[in-house]
């Protein structure tokens, strides 16, 4: 596999996005695959952030340490970065933001010097384009044509007029010239086989087009990194696919009133991170005692309290699956990558009103702000399933809305459909729907409510493999870890090492069909993004079991391939 | 069922005998009735509290949840299906404590439902503590000093925030209340119904004798203009030898609804569920 590995570091509002984008779409329109992930610190303006993006000749689903190409807008990125470089590779600074040390440190071959914004300046256009003589010094290292590049700032700034668009294409060529020249001994990669059409999406636009496409009709969130993309895609395309998303005053109001639609009738949903989705608490176990159907997204960040808001972990696992007062069903989805983000979204909305009960949906940081290219999503996979839902016709004067059942999942009728009442209450209720004291009924609700749980899980999503079907080694892992373990996996099997991944899309209830991979006779790790092995406590508690070995990562950053690799105890496998 | 009778009083409930919230209930039916309309039109939301009850006992849709979240769970209610007349209910503990955030932005979003407060200023259910309403000095078994915060004025905080209908009732005055809700209901954006409520077990000083005593109707009094808010915020804090009750503020401002009238030309609830429609915005993202 032929890769590239390039970073961009700067102060934040610097235009890292910017700039990242606009690499983004002309890497993957030149043919790459690509997977870039962001690193930002929680303020707005200063700091030190980077982006960071991976090409690939196929696909790729992680990120990798060693750098190729570093491009510095501020000082902190070269005497930060600077060691990530690998040998050959090239670093492209400012000279005009570098103090006399930084400038010391790029006194090497390799390091290429390049005024951004005084090219920019010099060419008669504003300072923001910068950003474009950024893109266009890049791009000489990846091609020797920047026809592509020019066509990205074409579309891109198409809606600004023309002359944007010309003075951002002419300083890019600037950019790209300076570097071509300077780099004229140095070989550009073969331009990656393969123009097929791919979308480039982060989590972040995954989780709310899957919600979009499973039909939800509400949403009410407040904004909290770093689930707030979900919340503003739904605000900027709910116009378009019809759907309200309702900003309200703390996640309690939130999520209550996604509850307050999906009882009328809609599907409804929230996202939040930590500390919000922690306040959803008391609506949760409200959805679960009335049986309302509701979808949350938790993105997960680094915790507890305020945490590292910008950063990632999955150490709100505990959290999805135990929170909330007293028991009542439910599910937690945690997908692994932008594409299974898409149809999971369709899957939870499915479950939260097949089952009638509260789905959680775990992103985190990593997952939600990293850009992937994919295939086109096959919207014909989509299977809208809304349970068991009376009609106008059937409703007649005398329904109950918790009427008892075989398996415990009673019709629903939305209200205003028909002549009978809907009648729903968090307090114990009889079928009716009205408040109850006595021990029979109650008993008979709980066990009702419980049966759909037994439902869930024998229906619950099996865990998705890679690697050996035999293994030595099996490293399992759930969430954003998805392509770190099967990047792992592929490296440890070219080395004679038989391991396997197992990716655990749906961790609450877990699949049965998990007990049986437990037992193969291989050498397993948990590997996992937090401190105390919430994904290793939740598989032994279920199949009283403990692993050979626990790989966790807790410092905010993202786990990949290397980190796990460096963490496996020697001899782990015979063939390594 | 005659028009003006759909909606009937359950004679059951677990209220005490003479509790305010049976004035109340009476009149809200009595109000429904007269507007003709149907109990499936009907959605009660409410909280929890005595006064969360009050749905089951009354026909009509209902939604009975958490304590202090009624507002939201409302107007997302209402939101989805507009054809609903959505009637939120609770109590002061309930929806000026517990809820009280809440109270503050659904008068600002200006969702079209109706609120009636049983404000009978104390936490019935949970045995007479103080609530936000209470009086300064009123010795309660969290109180054993007596109140000392300064009581909360629901009409004055929701005039301050411009809500277009600001009303107080008197449980025990039932055609007067039941007036003043079908007003509310007929109002198009929040409208507020404070009721105030005489509380026979646990308030022993603002009983029934002690409101006979000093509400008067607003509409009697001359010149009133329920359109001038400073006026009627004045006259939100007249409490003492006399209590005013009645429609205190009205005033037609664009609803929630408004806001989403493009979305909204069919109730959410109606709409087609089309996963196809996600195509337009994936071609967004799509590059080659």
């Amino acid at each position: 596999m032929q890769t590239l590995n390039i970073k961009i570091g700067g102060q934040a509002g610097q235009g890292l996005v910017s700039i990242g984008t606009i690499l983004i779409r002309a890497a993957t329109q030149e043919g790459w695959h690509l997977f870039a992930h962001q690193d930002y610190e929680s303020r707005i303006r200063g700091g030190h952030n980077f982006i960071q993006i991976r090409l690939a000749d196929r696909p790729v689903a992680s990120w990798e340490n060693d750098l190729d190409v570093l491009v510095a807008l501020d000082e902190a990125t070269i005497t930060r970065e600077l060691g990530e470089v690998k040998p050959g590779g090239v670093v492209i600074y400012d000279p005009d933001v570098l103090g006399q040390d930084a400038k010391t440190l790029v006194e090497k071959p390799n390091c290429i010097g390049l005024p951004f914004a005084r090219i920019a300046e010099e060419l008669g256009q504003p300072k923001i384009m910068a950003n474009s003589v950024a893109a266009g010094a890049v791009w000489a290292l990846l091609s020797e044509e920047i026809a592509v590049l020019h066509e990205t700032l074409a579309l891109m700034f198409a809606e600004k007029g023309e002359a944007i668009v010309q003075g951002n294409q002419s300083v890019a060529s600037a950019g790209f010239a300076r570097v071509r020249e300077l780099t004229r001994e140095r070989a550009v990669p073969a331009k990656p086989q393969g123009s097929e059409p791919r979308l480039v999406l982060r989590g972040n636009d995954a989780l709310p087009l899957g919600a979009l496409a499973a039909g939800v009709k509400f949403m009410s969130a407040y904004p909290m990194t770093p689930s707030t993309g979900v919340t503003e895609f739904i605000s900027e395309h709910g116009r378009i696919a019809r759907v309200i998303m309702e900003q309200a005053e703390d996640e309690i109001a939130a999520i209550n009133m996604a509850i307050g639609a999906s009882f009328a009738g809609v599907r409804a949903m929230t996202a939040t991170s930590g500390g919000g989705f922690a306040l959803m608490t008391e609506a949760l176990s409200f959805a679960g005692s009335a049986e309302i159907p509701i979808v949350v997204i938790d993105a997960m960040r680094p915790g507890p309290s305020t945490g590292l808001p910008t950063r990632t972990e999955q150490g709100d696992l505990r959290c999805a699956v135990a929170m909330s007062f007293g028991d009542f069903p439910r599910a937690v989805l945690a997908p692994g990558d932008v594409e299974e983000a898409f149809y999971l979204m369709v899957h939870a909305f499915n479950l939260a009103e097949e089952y009638q009960m509260p789905v959680v949906v775990l992103s985190d940081q990593h997952l939600a702000d990293s850009y992937v290219t994919v295939p086109p999503f096959d919207l014909s996979r989509i299977e809208i399933k809304r349970g068991r839902v009376v009609s106008c016709a059937e409703a007649g004067p005398d329904y109950l809305r918790y009427r008892c059942t075989d398996d415990g999942i009673s019709p629903r009728l939305y209200p205003g459909f028909g002549d009978g009442l809907v009648v729903t209450a968090g307090d114990e209720h009889g079928e009716d729907g009205h408040l109850i004291e006595d021990a029979e009924t109650r008993r008979r609700m709980m066990e009702k409510r419980m049966a759909k749980q037994r439902l869930v899980e024998e229906n619950a999503l099996d865990p998705v493999l890679c690697g050996a079907d035999e293994p030595e080694l099996m490293l399992i892992g759930f969430g954003s870890t998805k392509g770190a373990v099967a990047e792992a996996v592929e490296i440890l099997n070219s080395q004679g090492c038989r391991a396997q991944g197992v990716h655990l899309p749906q961790v609450f209830p877990l699949p049965k069909s998990l007990a049986a991979l437990l037992q193969k006779p291989a050498r397993k790790f948990i590997v996992e993004a937090n401190y105390s092995g919430q994904l290793e406590d939740l598989i032994a508690s279920r199949f009283a079991w403990k692993p050979d070995g626990s790989i966790r990562r807790y410092d905010g950053r993202p786990m990949n391939a290397k980190f796990i690799l460096d963490r496996l105890p020697g001899g782990v496998c015979h063939g390594s | 069922m005659a028009a003006d009778q759909r909606f009937e009083v359950r004679q059951e409930t677990a209220w005490c005998p003479g509790c305010g919230n049976f004035g109340i209930v009476r009149a809200v039916a009595k109000a429904l009735n007269g507007l003709g309309l149907d109990p499936s039109q009907v959605l009660f939301v409410s909280g929890i509290g005595q006064a969360g009850k009050l749905p089951h006992y009354v026909s009509g849709n209902v939604l009975n949840t958490l304590h202090g979240r009624t507002l939201p769970t409302a107007t997302g209610a209402k939101l989805a299906n507009g054809d609903l007349t959505v009637i939120a209910v609770g109590g002061d503990g309930d929806g000026y404590a517990e809820g009280g955030n809440h109270f503050l932005h659904a008068i600002r979003k200006n969702v079209n439902i109706t609120y009636i407060v049983h404000d009978n200023q104390v936490f019935g259910l949970t045995k007479g503590q103080a609530s936000p309403r209470s009086d300064p000095g009123m010795v309660t078994g969290t109180t054993p000093l007596g109140v000392y915060n300064e009581p909360f004025n629901p009409l004055a905080t929701a005039m301050t925030l411009n809500a277009g209908f600001v009303a107080r009732g008197y449980a025990g005055d039932q055609e007067h209340l039941a007036r003043i809700i079908q007003a509310a209901i007929q109002h198009e954006g929040f409208a507020l119904v404070d009721v105030l409520q005489p509380c026979v077990t646990f308030n022993r000083i603002n009983t029934y004798q002690w409101y006979r005593d000093r509400v008067y109707d607003l509409d009697q009094e001359e010149a009133y203009d329920r359109t001038d808010r400073q006026a009627a915020w004045k006259k939100s804090w007249e409490w003492g030898e006399r209590i005013p009750i009645g429609i205190f503020y009205q005033v037609k401002r664009p609803t929630l609804a408004d806001h989403y009238s493009d979305i909204l030309d069919v109730p959410l609830v109606r709409q087609e569920l089309d996963p196809g429609a996600v195509e337009e915005i994936l071609s967004e993202f799509r590059i080659g």
